[in-house]
C-alpha cells in the first residue's frame, strides 16, 4: 500500500482540530501516523517468518472547561470515523475534571532540518534483499564455531511518518526511516547451554552490517561457554550499552523527568547546579543528533526537537520538560512529550540520550583493569525502585577480567547498589559510543559495586 | 463477517497456492485513564478496528496486518503476505507443518454483571479519584499516587482454511496503583495491580478506597525498612512471589517455542526436576482470572495443562507449530496481543498446587532468613537464570517475623532451585499481570506460600 502524502496527513491533522473547535472544544490538537513495516523473521536458526505491517492513525487531544480528552481511531480514511473520534473525544473531556493548572497547548516555534534520519533506499527495499541480509546475517553467525545456536532474530524496514496540527497554528511533518538486524544466539556444548547473547544493529540509514552482528552474536556466546563463579564483593565494573540502557531507562530517566521532580519522585528534587556525579559523566538530550534512533523535528505536542543539557561534568543542568510540566513552573518545553504514535497522549520520556565520549577505546579500558567484571546483559532492571534509584539484578552473564584481559564468564552474578551512587562512581567513560535505543552512549566504567558471587 | 474472512482465506489457497490460512478481524474499544494524584491527567477512549492474515506457503509463513476491513485492501494484503512467505520459503531446511486442530464453529458472548462498555466514563474517573484520594489521605508522607486504568471490549472474529470459524467477545477491567513515599531522605515505591475478564464488578470485590490504602500503607511501611545483606539464605515466599516465580523462572521454559530455542527443558520432559512438592499448571479455564480466555488466536480451544507433576515435567505450552514438532497435542496457548501483530505461545493463568503446611509451619523452621511477599518485576533466560525483585519483604528471625527489608531481590537457577523447595502451603491465590514477549499478554499467576531452603538474595547492604 502506498504511504500516505504529507499534504494528506497534514489535512488530515488540520481539518480534525478545526472540526474539533466547531464541536465545541476550546483547545484541540490532531496527531497522525501511519508506520509500515516488513520484517523477516529467523526462528530455530532458519528464515521461517515474513509479515507486513501497516498502521495508521488519528489521535485528537481536545480541551473543555480546562479538562483535557483524547480518543483515537485507526480509521482514518472514513470522515464520519473522525467526527465520531472528535465526539469520543469530547465525552472524555466532560467525563474528566478541570485542571486549575492547565495552561493551554503549546505555541508554534520553527523546526530545524534533520539530517540523516530518512533513506530512500530502505523505502525500496524489497522483501527478496531483506531475506539476503537475514541470510547473510545467519551464515556469519554459523561460520564461527558449531556449537553456537542461532535461536532467533531477523531483519526489519520500517517508514514512519507523524503530522500534528493544534489550535495555536502548530502544524508539522516529519517522515523516517529505520532499519534493524538483530540475531540472538545461545551455545552448547554437552549439557551446558549459555545464556542467551544478542547483537543487533539498528540505523536510520541503510548501512547496517549483518556480517558484523551474525560473527559477535556467536563470539558472545562462546565465550560464555567457559564458566567459573566470582567472590561476593565490591568490584570494579565495565557496563556496556545493553547494561547502562536497561538500568538508565527504569532509574535515572525517571529521575530526570520534570513531572517526577514536581511529584517529589526524583532524588535530583532541589539539586539543579549541584554535583550529582562523577565530573567524567557529561549527558545530553539531544533530540537533534544527527541520525538518532529518536531524533525528530518536533515532539508529541508539536514542540521543536532541541539539545538539553541533563548532567555537565557531574552537575546537574536541566530536567526534562513536555510543555505541561513546564507550563507548572513558567518555563519552556524542551521538547521532551513522547507519544506511542496516535495510541496515546504525550508524556515525558527522553529524546536521544547522549551520555558524552571521552578518549579511550574499548581495548584501552580493557588492558587497564586488573580485577573487574565487564556487563553486557542485565536481568530484572525494571524491578529496581524507579524513585529510590536502588536495583538488584543479574547480570546474565558476566565476563570476568583480570589483568587488562577476559578470563571467563560468570552466570548469576548479582549486582546490587542505588544508581546515584554509580553515578557518583564513574571513573572512566570510553570513546566507543553506539546507539540503543534511547541512549547513545560509550563504555562507563564504575568503581566499588556490590557483586554477590556463588 | 464471516463469509468476507473465508473469500480473503480462499484467495490465499486458491490464487496464491496457500498451504492454509487464517483471518482474524477485531473490533476492539479501548477506556483508559490516567489520574496523579486527584489530577485526571488524561481520559481516552480509543477505536482499534482490523484484520490480520496468516498464510503457510511452502512451509514459510507470511503474515499481514492492515487497519481496515476493505476487501480490496484486504485481497492486496494477501497476495504480499503469499509472496514473501513464498521468498522466505527459498531458504528453509525444515518446512513448517501444523498439528491437527479441531474444526470449531463458535459464538462465545461475554456475561459480565456490569460491562465496563456500559458504565459512564464519569463513574470510572470517580472509581479511580477514590483510589488516589485514600492513597493520599493515608499518611502525610505518602507523596504521589498515580492510577492507570484500562478497560478493553469488543469482538474477535476468527476464520481459517480447515473450515473454522469462531465469534468471540473480549472483555478485559485493569488498573494499576502506584504510590511513592517520602521522609527523611528515604524515597519508597509501591505498587498493585488488579485485572478481571469477568467485568467491572471487580471493584465491587475490591473497593477503590481499599486499594488506595493498601498501596500507601505498603509505602509508609517501606520507608522504615532496612537495606539487606547479600548472600544465601532460607526464603518463605507469598503467592505473589511464588506466581511471578512459577511464571517467570519456569514458565517461559515451559513454553514450547522456547524450549526448541534450546531453553533447558526440551531435554528433560519426562524427566524429575524438582522435588516431589512441585506441581505446577497453566490453565486458561479459571472463569474471570486475567488470563482465561476460551479459544486462542489459532481456533484452539484453551484447557488445564499440567507442565510438572510430583517435580517430573510433564507438558509444555504449544501452538499448532510445536505441537506437531513435539508429536503433542495443541495446548491452546497461541495469543496475538491484537490484530497488528503475530499469535505466539503466551501463558495464560500459571500456577503452583498447594499442599499440606500452614503459614506458621512454613516459617517456623527457619532461623535466619526472610520473607517476601510481594514482587516488582522478574525475568528469566534460556539458560534458567531468574531474578525476581521484591517490594514487600521481612526477616525472619528464630521462627518470627521480624521488621522490613527494602529492595531486595532473589535469583538462582530454575531446576536447582525447584529442588531446594522444601515445603509448600496449603493456601491458594491469584494475581493478575502482564507479561511482555515483544508482545503484551494478561495473564495471572499465584500459588500458595511455599518455602525454599536456599535461594541467592541480592541486597546493597
Amino acid at each position: 500500500m502506498a504511504v500516505l502524502k504529507k499534504d494528506t496527513m497534514i489535512s488530515l491533522a488540520e481539518n480534525s482540530v478545526n472540526e474539533a473547535l466547531k464541536s465545541g472544544a476550546s483547545e484541540a490538537e490532531a496527531y497522525v501516523y501511519e508506520g509500515q513495516a516488513t520484517n523477516i523473521g529467523i526462528e530455530l536458526g532458519q528464515i521461517s517468518k515474513t509479515n507486513r505491517i501497516i498502521d495508521r492513525g488519528v489521535g485528537i487531544r481536545v480541551v473543555a472547561n480546562r479538562a483535557v480528552g483524547f480518543a483515537y481511531t485507526n480509521i482514518i480514511d472514513d470522515q464520519k470515523a473522525v467526527e465520531s473520534v472528535i465526539l469520543r473525544a469530547l465525552n472524555a473531556a466532560k467525563a474528566s475534571k478541570p485542571d486549575a493548572d492547565w495552561k493551554g497547548l503549546p505555541q508554534k516555534k520553527p523546526y530545524t532540518s534533520l539530517e540523516k534520519t530518512f533513506d530512500d533506499k530502505i523505502v525500496e527495499l524489497g522483501s527478496e534483499e531483506l531475506v539476503n541480509v537475514a541470510s547473510t546475517m545467519l551464515d556469519s553467525a554459523g561460520q564461527v564455531d558449531k556449537r553456537v545456536f542461532p535461536i532467533e532474530g531477523g531483519i526489519g524496514s520500517a517508514y514512519i511518518s507523524n503530522a500534528i496540527a493544534n489550535s495555536n497554528g502548530i502544524s508539522g511533518f516529519d517522515k523516517g526511516t529505520v532499519i534493524e538486524c538483530s540475531l540472538a544466539t545461545l551455545a552448547k556444548e554437552g549439557s551446558a547451554v549459555t545464556p542467551v547473547c544478542f547483537e543487533f544493529n539498528a540505523s536510520r540509514n541503510y548501512d547496517i552490517d549483518p556480517v558484523w552482528v551474525g560473527k559477535e552474536a556467536a563470539k558472545l556466546a562462546v565465550s560464555a561457554l567457559k564458566t567459573k563463579s566470582v567472590e561476593t564483593k565490591s568490584t570494579k565494573l565495565i557496563m556496556t550499552q545493553f547494561a547502562l540502557q536497561d538500568l538508565f531507562a527504569y532509574t535515572l530517566v525517571n529521575a530526570v523527568r520534570a513531572d517526577s521532580v514536581q511529584r517529589n519522585q526524583s532524588p535530583f528534587k532541589g539539586k539543579i547546579g549541584e554535583k550529582v556525579a562523577s565530573e567524567n559523566l557529561t549527558i545530553y538530550d539531544d533530540g537533534l543528533f544527527p541520525g538518532g534512533l529518536r531524533t525528530m523535528a518536533f515532539d508529541g505536542e508539536g514542540v521543536p526537537h532541541q539539545k538539553t543539557a541533563v548532567i555537565e561534568k557531574g552537575v546537574l543542568r536541566n530536567f526534562l520538560y513536555d510543555n505541561y510540566s513546564a507550563k507548572k513552573e513558567a518555563k519552556e518545553s524542551t521538547g521532551n512529550a513522547a507519544r506511542a504514535g496516535y495510541l496515546s497522549t504525550p508524556s515525558i520520556d527522553t529524546s536521544n540520550f547522549h551520555v558524552m565520549p571521552g578518549n579511550k577505546t574499548s581495548e584501552q579500558m580493557l588492558s587497564e583493569v586488573d580485577d573487574g567484571l565487564i556487563i553486557y546483559y542485565l536481568q530484572g532492571a525494571h524491578s529496581s525502585n524507579p524513585v529510590s534509584g536502588e536495583f538488584s539484578v543479574v547480570a546474565t552473564p558476566a565476563w570476568k577480567i583480570r589483568k587488562g584481559e577476559i578470563v571467563h564468564c560468570s552466570r548469576g552474578v548479582m549486582l546490587a547498589g542505588n544508581i546515584f551512587e554509580v553515578l557518583k562512581n564513574v571513573s572512566l567513560v570510553g570513546s566507543n559510543e553506539r546507539q540503543m535505543g534511547q541512549l547513545i552512549s560509550p563504555w562507563i566504567q564504575v568503581e566499588n559495586v556490590r557483586v554477590i558471587g556463588k | 463477517m464471516k463469509d468476507f474472512l473465508t473469500k480473503i482465506n480462499s484467495t490465499a489457497t486458491q490464487k496464491y497456492g496457500a498451504q492454509y490460512a487464517e483471518a482474524r478481524a477485531q473490533k476492539l474499544y479501548k477506556t483508559m485513564l490516567n489520574l496523579k494524584e486527584e489530577r485526571v491527567e488524561a481520559a481516552k477512549q480509543g477505536i482499534e478496528n482490523g484484520v490480520a492474515l496468516r498464510v503457510l506457503v511452502n512451509g514459510a509463513w507470511g503474515f499481514a496486518s492492515v487497519g481496515s476491513f476493505d476487501g480490496e485492501i484486504l485481497e492486496s494484503a494477501v497476495s504480499d503476505a503469499c509472496r514473501m512467505a513464498k521468498m522466505a520459503s527459498s531458504r528453509l531446511k525444515t518446512p513448517i507443518k501444523l498439528a491437527e486442530a479441531k474444526v470449531v464453529n463458535d459464538r462465545v458472548e461475554a456475561k459480565p454483571k456490569k460491562n465496563p462498555a456500559d458504565i459512564l466514563m464519569e463513574d470510572k474517573v470517580k472509581t479511580a479519584l477514590a483510589v488516589n484520594k485514600a492513597s493520599l489521605g493515608f499518611d502525610k508522607r505518602v507523596k504521589s499516587c498515580t492510577t492507570d486504568y484500562f478497560d478493553l471490549t469488543g469482538t474477535s472474529y476468527f476464520v481459517n482454511s480447515d473450515g473454522t470459524s469462531i465469534e468471540q467477545d473480549k472483555m478485559y477491567v485493569w488498573a494499576r496503583i502506584t504510590a511513592s513515599a517520602l521522609n527523611e531522605g528515604v524515597f519508597t515505591f509501591s505498587r498493585e495491580e488488579i485485572g478481571s475478564t469477568a467485568g467491572y464488578e471487580i471493584f465491587d470485590k475490591q473497593a477503590p478506597e481499599a486499594l488506595g490504602e493498601k498501596v500507601a500503607k505498603l509505602a509508609i511501611e517501606q520507608l522504615s525498612a532496612k537495606s539487606l545483606k547479600g548472600g544465601t539464605f532460607p526464603v518463605v515466599l507469598g503467592p505473589n512471589v511464588v506466581g511471578v516465580f512459577v511464571h517467570e523462572a519456569f514458565g517461559h521454559l515451559a513454553e514450547a517455542d522456547l524450549a526448541l530455542s534450546g531453553g533447558i527443558l526440551a531435554s528433560n520432559m519426562g524427566k524429575k526436576i524438582g522435588s516431589d512438592l512441585v506441581t505446577f499448571y497453566d490453565d486458561g479455564t479459571i472463569e474471570g482470572s486475567f488470563g482465561a480466555f476460551k479459544y486462542d488466536d489459532e481456533g484452539v480451544q484453551t484447557q488445564k495443562t499440567m507442565l510438572i507433576k510430583d517435580g517430573i515435567v510433564s507438558g509444555l505450552m504449544h501452538n499448532r507449530e510445536t505441537a506437531q514438532k513435539f508429536n503433542a497435542e495443541p495446548t491452546g496457548n497461541a495469543r496475538a496481543e491484537d490484530f497488528r501483530v503475530e499469535p505466539i505461545i503466551r501463558m495464560r493463568c500459571t500456577y503452583m498446587a498447594p499442599r499440606d503446611h500452614s503459614f506458621e509451619e512454613l516459617i517456623e523452621k527457619v532461623k535466619q532468613g526472610y520473607f517476601f511477599k510481594r514482587f516488582r518485576g522478574g525475568q528469566a533466560n534460556l539458560d534458567g537464570t531468574f531474578q525476581v525483585g521484591i517490594q514487600e519483604g521481612y526477616e525472619i528471625i528464630n521462627g518470627e517475623i521480624g521488621g522490613p527489608v527494602r529492595d531486595a531481590s532473589i535469583s538462582g537457577n530454575t531446576l536447582e532451585t525447584l529442588h531446594k523447595i522444601d515445603a509448600v502451603g496449603k493456601d491458594f491465590m491469584l494475581d493478575p499481570g502482564r507479561c511482555g514477549k515483544g508482545q503484551t499478554a494478561f495473564i495471572s499467576d499465584g500459588g500458595p506460600h511455599i518455602r525454599v531452603k536456599e535461594v541467592v538474595v541480592g541486597g546493597s547492604a
